[in-house]
């Protein structure tokens, strides 16, 4: 296992360097482009002067050179800087009001869609060239090329406006948020005991994380029904067959065999994943990052662009630093 | 198969657990208080007076605050709220407002002259973005007693009461930091609401004050839900999620709705304008610098078309800055040049030296979400307008919002749409900012006519309200002879509740009254 654990090692090492380019591209692209926080808040009301002494406060007077290095000593000391429209609020309190939201959503997306995925990926596969095996390769392109505003919409108008049983928009019915442990509000009702909050926040969860699911889920059928019937052909498995091992045994060497590329999709869906929680949060309403985001590019709040890129930057590089090494347990051949 | 199986039934599980919990009925807890819920795609940015500027965050405190004066319900009139009377002394320049005894926050703690004076010095201190609502026009504010603010102007303006409605001079709790902006602070002030729960972007739930010293609002209540988009606020007033939709429907959607059964469609008209900038900055080579250019756009736009195909009828024509409604408005453009006026721009073009053959070559821009979705058809619409000239090239440009204001103030775009939210309801207000020589920068075209600035300048100090009158009347024919800046619609108010709703009071204002809904 040392080799695991020096795999393990490099790859925590690479993060900073990757997130450090990152952080320097956004952070000089951002400055390129017209437009400055403060005339995008107060627009045109404010005078001339008052606008001055605001960039000036803001540190968007001084050279481009010295405010990326008073950024940098800022994120090395673990400050993100504070935000520099409405409220001027610190950037890390602005990302922790919002990614909980962002990470419920994601979880429960992703957990969709990997077992509809599988499910429908091995039912295809298992029944290779039947009815069940077309209705599934047919359903993994339909759900690949979704759009999910749409797709959204077609749940929100069915579950909401016409069965009417289940929210249109939003994370919990007003009033019933749980008490604030991790944000996140399914684990913190449970956390809580509280089964009032846990039941609605399921029934908000729904709708927006089926979507999500549905639509990242037909890669998964696609790329688990090939390489099952791929695996199953192999020699292996004939062998097994051929021997009389029970049909369970071999079904679940065949999946282990099969789950290595679909654990590598999984880390890259990942970064799909938050793109694609960006559509969804604003279809339903979901107060997360995704928003938060897109809003604060528009008004080009510097810090808080910085911010959450870096933040968001650092949680994919972990996640795909765990799905690479649960790949590495799952082939014992890979070792870098 | 067993794999197979363990995989349906976990889905079936999650199934069940999903579907189990969606038959139950959706209800916030204490269903015998009487609650109203309202969806808007607005957001609050932050709850400081001190530093909140933006349409949506005043009318929360307009409900969970209140000012020395504020504009009577359903009207434009000025009263007394947090004050009992008032005086003006030394030609205009002291105004002296004597308070109320019985004024409380809602936690009980009283509010008394000192409390009013310390707000608003921190709004003065902590110059944040609207503090020049205060620091442009007091000098000084002082508690004389208990229950008397004074205050000493730096001249004397004729619209000050008007500024004491505004956010920046609502006397807030001692709790808000008194030497830093406090953007999440819900103690409030004194009004008829306060915040019993706030989440960012998500909800706000107000509470009756029991200690407010009017009447208590009838609606026990109040919850508001952000939505992001129109669409979403749209299904969940039919799914029946909120009991009103406020800002903002699109046309569309409010077309739709009207004549549904179990909903009722309340229209208004608003404070809120559009207009075209046209940049005669005699820096660039704009064709625009030519006035006889921009009397001929002027003369070209049909507006009714615009409110037609774009808007469906949720605007009015607008043919001056000072908004349909308020006094001293007249219909200079309308006047001037009539509508969609398509002889007499020609004429115009023609004086100018352009022909069929040398057309005039313009450019349109706009920006794509920051007025809404519709803003592209606005610009394509303009665009055929002024084509139908036959003399008229127009190229349409968009940038996104932090680059279009950039460009603005850069003077780096020839015609460019824009909007405009009242601060104080006043003629001052829908003027000066867009022709005051000293005041217009932002517009990128720094228009400037000493007889305008003069105009301006006397109005604003004028003490007789039809001298003001006159001179405003004076400003917008000014205006529409020099033509820097077309009026072109302007918003009304709709709000779609659901029937059993009463109590929607809609003004120019702008501001949603809470504390006036009823449920039955």
């Amino acid at each position: 296992m040392s080799s695991l654990k020096a795999y393990i090692v490099t790859r925590t090492l690479m993060v900073i360097p990757t997130v450090l380019i990152l952080l320097t591209l956004v952070f000089f692209i951002m400055r390129i482009l017209p437009g400055d926080p403060i005339s995008a808040m107060v627009g045109q009301k404010v005078p001339a002067e008052v606008l001055e002494r605001m960039r000036e406060e803001a540190g968007l007077n001084k050279p481009l050179v010295i405010q990326y290095i008073d950024y940098l000593k800022g994120v090395f000391t673990g400050d993100l800087g504070n935000s520099m429209i409405w409220g001027r609020r610190p950037v890390m309190e602005e990302i922790m009001d919002r990614f909980p939201a962002t990470l419920e959503l994601t979880v429960f997306g992703f957990t969709i869609s990997v077992l509809l995925g599988v499910l429908t990926g091995s039912i295809a596969a298992f029944r290779r060239g039947s009815k069940a095996d077309t209705g599934m390769r047919i359903y993994s392109v339909v759900a690949y090329t979704l759009f999910i505003p749409w797709f959204g919409m077609l749940l929100q108008m069915f579950f909401g406006v016409y069965l009417k049983i289940l929210p249109i928009g939003g994370r919990i019915t007003p009033g019933l948020a749980p008490d604030h442990i991790t944000g996140l509000y399914v684990l913190d009702s449970i956390l809580t005991l509280n089964l009032e909050s846990l039941k609605t926040s399921l029934l908000y969860l729904f709708l927006p994380s089926m979507t999500l699911g549905i639509v990242l889920s037909g890669a998964y059928t696609r790329i688990l029904r090939n390489n099952l019937i791929d695996v199953l052909s192999q020699d292996f498995i004939v062998a097994y067959r051929a021997r009389g091992v029970r049909e369970w045994k071999v079904i679940k060497h065949a999946m282990k065999n099969a789950f290595i590329p679909v654990v590598t999709l999984m880390g890259l869906q990942f970064a799909i994943l938050l793109a694609g929680a960006v559509l969804t949060e604003s279809t339903f309403s979901w107060p997360g990052m995704g928003t938060f985001l897109l809003e604060r590019i528009e008004y080009r709040d510097y810090n808080a662009v910085q911010g959450a890129i870096v933040f968001y930057a650092v949680f994919v590089a972990l996640i795909s630093l765990i799905v690479d090494v649960i790949y590495a347990l799952l082939d014992p051949r890979i070792r870098y | 198969m067993a794999k197979h199986k363990v995989l349906i039934v976990g889905l079936l599980l999650l199934a069940v657990l999903f579907f189990g919990c969606a038959g139950e009925k959706q209800e916030a807890p204490k269903a015998e208080v009487k609650t109203i819920t309202i969806g808007v795609t607005d957001k609050i940015t932050e709850l400081d007076p001190a530093n909140a500027y933006d349409f949506y965050t005043w009318e929360v405190m307009n409900n969970i605050m209140g000012g020395l004066m504020r504009y009577k319900p359903g009207t434009t009139e000025l009263e007394p709220f947090l004050a009992e009377s008032y005086e003006v002394q030394d030609g205009g320049k002291v105004y002296i407002f004597h308070l109320r005894k019985d004024l409380k926050f809602a936690d009980g703690t009283p509010c008394t002259a000192e409390d009013v004076v310390r707000s608003i010095k921190r709004v003065m201190e902590l110059q944040g973005d609207p503090s020049w609502l205060v620091t442009e026009f007091v000098e000084n504010v002082e508690a004389v007693d208990d229950y008397t603010v004074k205050f000493t102007l730096k001249e004397p303006i004729s619209y000050f009461l008007a500024l004491t409605a505004t956010p920046p001079y609502f006397p807030v709790h001692p709790n808000y930091k008194p030497d830093a902006i406090d953007p999440d602070q819900t103690a409030g002030g004194v009004g008829p609401y306060k915040i019993a729960s706030w989440v960012r972007d998500q909800e706000l739930i107000l509470e009756t004050n029991e200690n407010f010293f009017g009447e208590k609002p009838k609606v026990d209540r109040i919850v508001v839900k952000f939505y992001k988009d129109a669409t979403t606020l749209r299904l969940a007033l039919e799914k029946g999620e909120i009991d009103i939709a406020w800002r903002t429907l699109s046309p569309v959607d409010i077309q739709s709705l009207k004549g549904k059964e179990g909903l009722q469609v309340i229209e208004a008209p608003g404070g809120f304008i559009r207009y075209l900038v046209l940049n005669g900055n005699e820096n660039t080579d704009y064709p625009t610098k030519d006035k006889l250019v921009r009397q001929a756009i002027a003369a070209a736009i049909d507006r009714q078309e615009i409110i037609d195909k774009v808007f469906m009828g949720t605007m009015e024509p607008l043919y001056s800055l000072v908004p349909n409604g308020m006094w001293s408005h007249i219909d200079a453009f309308k006047d001037k040049y009539g509508d969609g006026n398509i002889e007499l721009a020609k004429q115009l073009l023609s004086q100018a030296g352009y022909s069929e053959s040398n057309k005039l070559k313009l450019e349109l821009w706009w920006t794509p979400t920051h007025y809404g979705d519709t803003e592209k058809d606005v610009a394509q619409i303009l665009k055929a307008q002024l084509e139908k000239t036959g003399m008229i090239e127009v190229e349409l440009k968009s940038a996104e919002w932090s680059t279009y204001t950039d460009y603005a103030r850069k003077s780096a775009m020839m015609l460019s749409l824009f909007g405009w939210y009242p601060d104080y309801l006043d003629p001052d207000d829908y003027t000066a900012p867009f022709l005051k020589s000293t005041a217009n920068n932002w517009l990128g075209y720094p228009y400037a006519d000493e007889k305008m600035d003069k105009l301006i300048e006397e109005a604003s100090k004028a003490t007789s309200t039809q001298e003001r009158e006159e001179l405003y009347k004076q400003i917008q024919e000014k205006l529409a002879e020099d033509a820097p800046i077309i009026p072109l619609v302007q918003g009304k108010l709709t709000v779609v509740a659901k029937s059993n709703i009463q109590g929607i009071t809609l003004d120019p204002t702008m501001i949603f009254r809470y504390y006036l809904l009823d449920i039955s």
